[in-house]
């Protein structure tokens, strides 16, 4: 087809016509695309043929026809080690059988996964695999879910040839003490080297390493440190035996009394995917679920780890401060009726101000709430500037791209952002972009230590400036990028001089706009999970607005502890009610205290950085007298006599996707280009003095 | 003519219980009623509940009520049948004062209905 192609121009030349540079073009692309499909290789898997691209290995092809191969050292994000042998299938007319996770299809192979030749390999690397794997399943963490004990019952031998005549005992390795989170049990070790290849791939830490050789190798630090990486709790999910296990959850749980609930982390703004296990009413563990646009199937440690947090420090029952200035607990009707009094007797004069954990739907609810009774003052704690078209585009607070879109990107500039902490899964799809796809990653900011290499260009916003006129030389780069993104941190944007960043940032986005229309340049990053959803309802980023009123009566905090306002920007008579699941800074300045639930005992809606809407379930009930939030709100509504319109889940659904709708209507923008307020922001940038 | 045909072979399946028609099945029911009503006095005294006869006659009125809905016949057989059961249980003192008052259901507590109940009693 090539030829034919070029056959038509180059006949077309010789015959004296024009050579347009249309046609140039279309052999070109003909070409290059017929470069990316090379032709498929036929090959019979247990003698089913699959026709395959060539290069995949024997383990894809069978995977392809729904036949798994057992496992060890094989997974699908890392690179290929082929150490375990435990992939080993016979192929035909081969002398010895293959590993199929290293080994390329040929044409016209004969692959036999459940031949005898197969089944007694398999049998054989079992039994080699036990001869030095204590037999400790019963006290053994990964017991109930082990590779090696699921592995041994389905391909290994029905008895044991083991028998210690000398009495010399099973080789023992000494365990090492790798961190906090981790627990090492190193003689379970089989040295698959999947923890080494994630933590030099995937984490960037290259801490993990084998020394010695044969039955004296060992897999550790080399010198006794702590494996210090924000995905270091990942090497639990990815190792096959209980090396490595969780050290919070050691000996607490088995996977057979676990419940199960599908979740999403609230920790950052990413919005993981997560399984909460749980037993008797508590949180036990909590870890990845695959989303391939998202976490992928790695989770950060702070959102892997932190779950023992739900269990102390929790607000279980109201409590209302007392004449002595102590607060009292009280039970729930006491509560909302001197709330509701207070709430009454103020009428307009009431703000409420979100922080980082609440859901949408007590978002909602308060802000129907208190529109009810008057107040518009509804802010979150983190800020965003307000100039230019502000937060009433989408697009111009969402990570337009989405995380999955940074893997494409060819060169990135970070702007005042360390993604690595504020977004360890965002970093590690930078990562690895860096190392497939020669990813340049430039970075504004304070110098940080990202585990991949960076441009530090300098810490000054001023840098911007002169990216944009053209100055700086990171500009030719980024102009003459296929794919930039440009990655703004919201903690910059929360400056005093954050508006004319972003203003910045907007105008430099629309000069590089990469090859692709629909390649959004410019992503902000958010840190706390519910900014997304607070802007779409239309709360105001900033608590300047609580700030400046004078006669404010009461204030309303949604789990606001994050300092940002303090009694002494309040009016003196300034009754603050906090609702929440922690007693942190909120509920230790608040008058009054309604209990709320944690992310993991409640059925709410999040929206994460990208703009996307995700659910959590119920896993557990909440701690003594807490309830769900949205509906503490649509109570005490019911006592001010500003009854909401909603008493169950579904009816508030209905009510958030009226308002999204209504929000949504600039939003048609969304689908649009950035460009166009980008455009509105250039316009107020230029009066702006930065 | 065949619809009416398949539906009477339906109805000459059907197995009687006790009662062939309506009025049996009604006559069965006032006996029964009478039988309970006659064993009223005899329940205060015997059993001993904080109850006085005209406070069982109503709940002996109320607990055939609760029925007024059913016309199967085969289902108002039943009921008399387990009516009967009850009864000898009574007669025969094989219940206990606790199960007497069960009929009356005074520490059951009403589930909570609207929304603001719900919430203050933490239940769903």
């Amino acid at each position: 087809m090539i030829v034919d192609m070029l056959r038509v121009t180059l006949n077309k030349v010789l015959n004296g016509a024009k050579l347009c540079p249309k046609h140039i073009y279309i052999a070109t692309r003909a070409q290059s695309g017929e470069v990316k499909k090379p032709e498929k290789v036929e090959v019979f898997i247990d003698d089913k043929p699959v026709h395959v691209e060539p290069g995949t290995t024997i383990l894809q092809a069978a995977a392809m026809v729904g036949i798994e191969i057992p496992r060890f050292c094989y997974h699908e994000r890392l690179a290929v080690a082929g150490n375990c042998r435990m992939c080993l299938v016979e192929v035909e007319k081969s002398p010895k059988p293959v590993a199929a996770c290293a080994m390329p299809v040929m044409k016209g192979w004969r692959i036999k996964t459940d031949s005898e030749l197969t089944r007694r390999a398999r049998e054989g690397i079992m039994e080699f695999l036990l001869v030095n794997h204590p037999l400790d399943c019963p006290i053994c963490d990964q017991g109930g879910e082990c590779d090696l004990q699921d592995q041994s019952m389905a391909f290994g031998s029905d008895r044991s040839r083991f028998t210690d005549i000398d009495f010399s005992g099973k080789r023992a390795v000494e365990d090492k003490d790798i961190g906090p989170l981790i627990k090492t049990i190193m003689t379970r070790c089989i040295h698959c080297t999947r923890c080494i290849r994630f933590a030099s791939e995937v984490a960037g830490v290259d801490d993990l390493g084998t020394t010695g050789r044969g039955n004296d190798m060992q897999v550790g630090t080399y010198i006794e440190k702590m494996f210090l990486s924000e995905l270091s709790g990942n090497v639990i999910d990815l190792c096959p035996v209980g090396a490595l296990t969780s050290k919070p959850y050691s000996f607490t749980a088995r996977p057979w009394e676990i419940r199960k609930v599908d979740s999403i982390d609230v920790l950052d703004a990413i919005g993981s995917n997560i399984i909460v296990s749980t037993r008797t009413g508590e949180v036990m563990r909590i870890m990845p679920r695959v989303n391939e646009e998202i976490n992928e199937e790695w989770l950060s440690d702070k959102s892997r780890f932190s779950y023992d947090g739900l269990k102390r420090q929790r607000l279980v029952t109201p409590m209302l401060r007392d004449c002595n200035g102590e607060l009292k607990p009280v039970d729930w009707e006491a509560a909302l009726l001197t709330v509701a009094k207070v709430v009454k007797n103020a009428g307009p004069a009431i703000g409420a101000i979100a922080g980082g954990l609440a859901d949408a739907e007590v978002l909602v609810a308060v802000k129907d709430l208190l529109n009810k009774l008057g107040s518009e003052a509804l802010c979150t704690e983190h800020t965003f500037p307000l100039d230019g078209s502000g937060t009433d585009l989408r697009s111009s607070y969402l990570l337009n791209n989405k995380i999955a879109g940074a893997e494409e990107a060819d060169v990135v500039l970070l702007v005042g952002t360390n993604p690595r902490f504020e977004a360890p899964l965002l970093n590690s799809r930078l990562r690895k972009a860096w190392i497939h796809n020669e990813l340049e990653v430039a970075s504004i900011g304070p110098k940080i230590d990202l585990r991949y290499e960076y441009q530090h260009l300098g810490n000054d916003p001023a840098l911007l400036q002169q990216i944009l006129c053209g100055q700086h030389e990171f500009s030719k780069k980024l102009i003459s990028a296929k794919k930039p993104l440009i990655i703004v941190g919201s903690e910059t944007l929360e400056r005093s001089d954050g508006a004319g960043v972003l203003g910045t940032v907007q105008a430099l986005a629309a000069t590089c706009t990469g090859a692709n229309k629909d390649w959004k340049v410019l992503n902000i990053l958010h840190k706390v999970a519910s900014q997304v959803a607070a802007l779409d309802i239309g709360y105001i980023p900033g608590v300047d607005k609580i700030r400046d009123n004078s006669n404010l009566k009461v204030l309303l905090l949604i789990g606001a502890d994050e300092c940002s306002i303090e009694k002494s920007d309040l009016p003196a008579d300034c009754f603050i009610i906090y609702q929440g699941h922690h007693g942190d800074y909120g509920a230790s300045i608040a008058d009054a205290i309604l209990p709320g639930a944690a992310y993991t005992e409640k059925q709410a809606t999040y929206v994460n950085t990208e703009g996307r809407a995700q659910e959590t379930l119920v896993a557990v009930t909440p701690p003594g007298r807490a309830r769900e939030d949205w509906k503490i709100i649509r109570a005490l509504s019911e006592i001010v006599e500003a009854k909401l319109p909603y008493d169950n889940l579904n009816e508030i659904h209905v009510r958030i996707k009226e308002l999204q709708d209504f929000y949504m209507t600039d939003a048609i923008s969304r689908a649009s280009p950035t460009m166009a307020k980008c455009v509105q922001a250039v316009l107020k940038q230029k009066q702006s003095k930065y | 003519m065949a619809s009416s045909q398949s539906v009477k072979r339906v109805v000459k399946e059907v197995k009687p219980i006790l009662s062939l028609d309506r009025e049996e099945a009604r006559q069965r029911v006032l006996n029964l009623y009478k039988a309970w009503h006659r064993q009223l006095s005899y329940i205060v005294k015997q059993y001993d509940i904080p109850k006085n006869q005209e406070q069982c006659r109503q709940k002996l009125r109320e607990q055939f009520t609760k029925y007024d809905e059913i016309k199967d016949i085969r289902l108002i057989d039943m009921l008399v049948i387990k009516g009967q059961m009850e009864l000898k249980e009574v007669v025969n003192m094989w219940k206990q004062k606790g199960h007497i008052m069960t009929y009356f259901k005074d520490t059951v507590e009403p589930k909570p209905q609207d929304f603001l109940s719900k919430f203050l009693s933490g239940k769903d």
